[in-house]
């Protein structure tokens, strides 16, 4: 399945945006957490705070679904 | 066409104001702006934004004509030549929004020129159709 | 002139006179405004040997460049004195509306001299400037009174005021504003009560004068567009800061009952979550913000009235709440609530508050010292009581009422030892213990322990937590950064979140001036604050600087005991060892001194010549100061 990742600040230089200037695609197998998604991006687990989609916070656990678009927010993103 | 004013999204930042008196004076300076932000700290803590809801009362009541739909936004507007600054169109706003400033050569109303609508970043305000109305209120 | 109000205000309290003088325009380009005005108003008028409640310090209230100017978040407005917590340099801004409204009214600094004999208010509409009556007001909570003068002068004015801890001197009293912003830190409050200054009321009619209008709006404007879709902004504005609740917990750097350890049990209990499902009432913004993390809220306890508040935003949420060993959300917010219409800073007063009950669990402070109340973890009744007695400096409230390395100096018992502070004041909401290059930054920033001097905790995250190897460069870098945004006084948060860029805001500078402001030229004038307020604060209070440049010994000795940080801790020799890293990326001895070669490069040599006769200049050093002093993180590579 597919889902994007966005970010801002010095987490969108790690996470290399190919869809627009915040957006990452990534192709995912399986129902992975978003810990093991951006273990396997090489994204320093500690430089995301949580996700956040659909108004929600998503924490490193949780399970994205096809075509979810998950901003991940950074504990600041500048500094 | 019409502002659409969301109360409970405002958050009372004057992004609003500012543009407002940069576009229409050319100045900042939200004590000159066409849309004022009423605020009811502590309790219950909202903020409600106020502006002219284009209802044409203060034209039926101008003794000088001077206030008649204009522009590309059909706002109610008033003539800057015509007007005296009498006042009456202030005292016959059933809302209470027009006001008189010194520094202004006519009262002061939003005339949809939708600038704040723009730079809102909550949803406060927002571009509506207008909905059917009576013509009085 | 183009961008600032055009006059400053002295006003002498005991006499009664208001002197106005035209800004200059080389005072205001070489000062940027706000935190600038501040530290070479000070530096240059206050006496040496000042009480910073007695009538020689001054008071005073600047916005900066950018505050009224539709600039991102132009909304900031600084606050100055000598600080009777460190006695060093205070300095402290405050978001909200007062600001821009002392803009459009006119002026860019206002100082006030002397005592007033009797309680007093300033006010201003426009032209007219009074020091009017306040014995009526004198006593009365900060909110209640602000929601009292709207009524009485009209919601058009921007009222900032003290409560009852700033007319008594509490050390660590703040200025509360617009129903929950506070100018909190260095005990700034304390220093406008020994004035018997109640409150400022201003409201200002003026358009600001702009160079560039056309220039400046759209420059604004499409800032306003793109960054509307940023990706950070719709958590910033859900949560605001409290959103780094969670980060800081599963990362151990989160202050629990006095900074014993540094994972909080029950922490989601006042997370960002929990205030936003919880207390939650209305988004609230500075002016000219649109990512308003102004969270405005309503505690609801059985038994107590609901009360309204700003907040709690994460500092409160650290100290009041995690520091105190609360686990609700309603509690918290309640403690801010209390804090607030006492006066009291809920940063220093969370951490004070903890550190008392860590000295009531080890039975250091009694009940009886309590009036018979207790003062237990994470008990809100406690807490209230607590700070009443603080406030009113009654009984053992007197110990703890000018921060905890005093009232550890009067506790004795080793008590210092669990007193988080740096300079006389307490450390703001994080444990350092895994974050070395926060250590290094709360231990030498000029006010005491305070973030908002340089935010080092992601630095330490790139460039390796278990080491201090590279720490000191881009400690200073940040420390050169954050000026910035106290002198041109809009919020930092706009370039920390949202990818808006200093530059960005010189063009700003640019437009609203027509200066050929650059970030180069802002830099030099945030190094050349750091520098003058440091040798303040060595000139009043001897040196070496080495010597005051002092971290807790739990930061530095006492592993932390469990949670993700566990067996954590800085260590005095990484402490040391990043201390002489700073001294030598600064351009200063290895004392800690400034020497005369990186005053004098930042045109201070008066300061040099200061600090020489008192015996303080730093020995020159061999080889010369660095070319650039501070570093810029650069990203770990992938």
């Amino acid at each position: 399945m597919v889902i994007y990742l966005r970010s801002g600040g010095r987490l969108r230089e790690r996470l290399r945006p190919d869809v627009d200037q915040y957006t990452r695609r990534v192709e995912v197998g399986g129902s992975p957490t978003l810990r093991e998604i951006l273990s396997a991006m090489d994204i320093p687990l500690a430089l995301v705070a949580f996700g956040f989609s659909d108004g929600k916070v998503r924490r490193l656990d949780y399970r994205p679904g096809d075509g979810e678009v998950i901003t991940l927010q950074p504990p600041v993103a500048g500094g | 066409m019409r502002i659409k004013v969301d109360r409970a999204r405002c958050t009372g930042c004057k992004l609003c104001q500012q543009i407002c008196t940069i576009e229409h004076y050319g100045e900042i300076n939200p004590k000159k702006a066409a849309i004022r932000i009423g605020a009811e700290f502590p309790e219950p803590g909202v903020f409600t934004p106020r502006l002219c809801v284009q209802c044409g009362a203060c034209a039926r009541a101008c003794p000088e004509g001077a206030i008649e739909r204009a522009g590309s936004a059909n706002a109610f507007v008033i003539d800057p030549s015509k007007c005296t600054n009498c006042g009456v169109c202030v005292e016959t706003c059933p809302i209470g929004v027009m006001y008189v400033h010194a520094d202004a050569p006519t009262p002061i109303k939003c005339d949809l020129c939708l600038k704040c609508t723009e730079v809102c970043n909550t949803g406060a305000l927002t571009v509506a159709d207008p909905p059917p109305r009576a013509t009085s209120r | 002139m183009y961008g600032f109000g055009g006059t400053i205000v002295r006003i002498n309290l005991e006499t009664g006179e208001i002197r106005r003088s035209p800004t200059p325009e080389s005072f205001a380009r070489e000062w940027l405004g706000a935190r600038g005005f501040v530290a070479k108003t000070i530096y240059d008028e206050v006496p040496r040997d000042a009480d910073p409640l007695g009538p020689e310090n001054l008071f005073i209230v600047a916005p900066g460049v950018l505050t009224g100017s539709f600039a991102p978040c132009g909304s900031k407005l600084g606050f100055g004195c000598v600080s009777p917590l460190t006695n060093g340099h205070a300095d402290s801004n405050m978001g909200g509306h007062l600001g821009p409204e002392i803009k459009y009214a006119g002026y860019d600094m206002i100082v006030f001299e002397r005592i007033s004999p009797k309680p007093v208010y300033l006010f201003i509409d426009d032209d007219t400037i009074e020091i009017r009556p306040a014995g009526q007001y004198w006593g009365m909570g900060s909110l209640d009174l602000e929601t009292r003068m709207k009524k009485d002068l009209g919601e058009d004015f921007q009222i900032a005021t003290i409560g009852p801890a700033g007319e008594n001197g509490v050390g660590f009293a703040c200025i509360t504003h617009d129903f929950g912003r506070q100018a909190g830190r260095c005990g700034v409050g304390a220093v406008m009560g020994s004035k018997r200054v109640k409150a400022i009321a201003v409201r200002g009619t003026k358009s600001l004068p702009v160079h560039d209008l056309p220039g400046l709006t759209k420059h604004t404007y499409d800032i306003i567009q793109r960054t509307k879709p940023h990706p950070n902004m719709e958590p910033w504005q859900k949560y605001g800061t409290a959103l780094f609740v969670s980060w800081a917990n599963e990362h151990g750097c989160f202050p629990s009952r006095n900074f014993q350890t540094t994972y909080h049990e029950g922490w989601e209990g006042i997370s960002g979550e929990k205030l936003a499902e919880e207390v939650l009432v209305t988004h609230k913004a500075c002016f000219g913000c649109w990512m308003n993390c102004g969270k405005y809220s309503r505690a609801r306890i059985p038994g107590k009235p609901d009360t309204y508040l700003e907040g709690p935003e994460y500092e409160t949420i650290a100290l009041c709440g995690g520091s105190c060993g609360m686990t609700d959300i309603h509690h918290v917010a309640y403690a801010n609530y209390l804090c607030d219409n006492l006066g009291l800073d809920t940063m220093s007063g969370g951490n004070i508050v903890g550190f008392a009950m860590e000295c009531y669990e080890k039975g250091i402070v009694t009940k009886k010292d309590l009036e018979g109340h207790e003062l237990r973890w994470g008990n809100i009744d406690d807490f209230e009581h607590f700070v009443g007695m603080i406030a009113a400096r009654r009984g053992i409230g007197e110990v703890f009422a000018h921060g905890t390395r005093e009232a550890a100096r009067k506790l004795g018992k080793g008590t210092i030892t669990f007193a988080e502070q740096a300079k006389g004041m307490e450390f703001s909401g994080y444990d350092t213990r895994w974050y070395s290059a926060q250590l290094l930054s709360y231990c030498t920033s000029d006010i005491g322990a305070h973030h908002n001097r340089s935010w080092a905790i992601t630095a330490d995250i790139e460039l390796g937590q278990d080491t201090p190897v590279g720490k000191a460069p881009v400690v200073i870098y940040l420390q050169h950064i954050r000026p910035l945004f106290d002198t041109w006084c809009c919020c930092r948060l706009f370039w920390g979140e949202l990818d808006v860029t200093p530059e960005e805001h010189t063009d700003a500078i640019r437009y609203l001036t027509g200066w050929d402001m650059t970030i180069e030229e802002s830099m030099r004038v945030s190094e050349k604050i750091w520098n003058l307020t440091r040798a303040h604060y060595l000139e009043r209070n001897g040196g070496p600087g080495r010597k005051h440049d002092v971290a807790p010994l739990r930061q530095l000795e006492e592993a932390i005991p469990n949670g993700p940080a566990e067996g954590k801790k800085v260590g005095s020799e990484n402490f040391e060892y990043m201390l002489s890293d700073y001294y030598a990326n600064r351009g200063w001895d290895a004392e800690g001194n400034p020497t005369r070669e990186v005053l004098e490069t930042l045109g201070l040599p008066h300061v040099a010549d200061n600090l020489e006769k008192r015996g303080l200049l730093g020995r020159p050093i061999p080889g010369g100061i660095p070319k650039v002093r501070g570093q810029k993180l650069k990203p770990k590579a992938m």
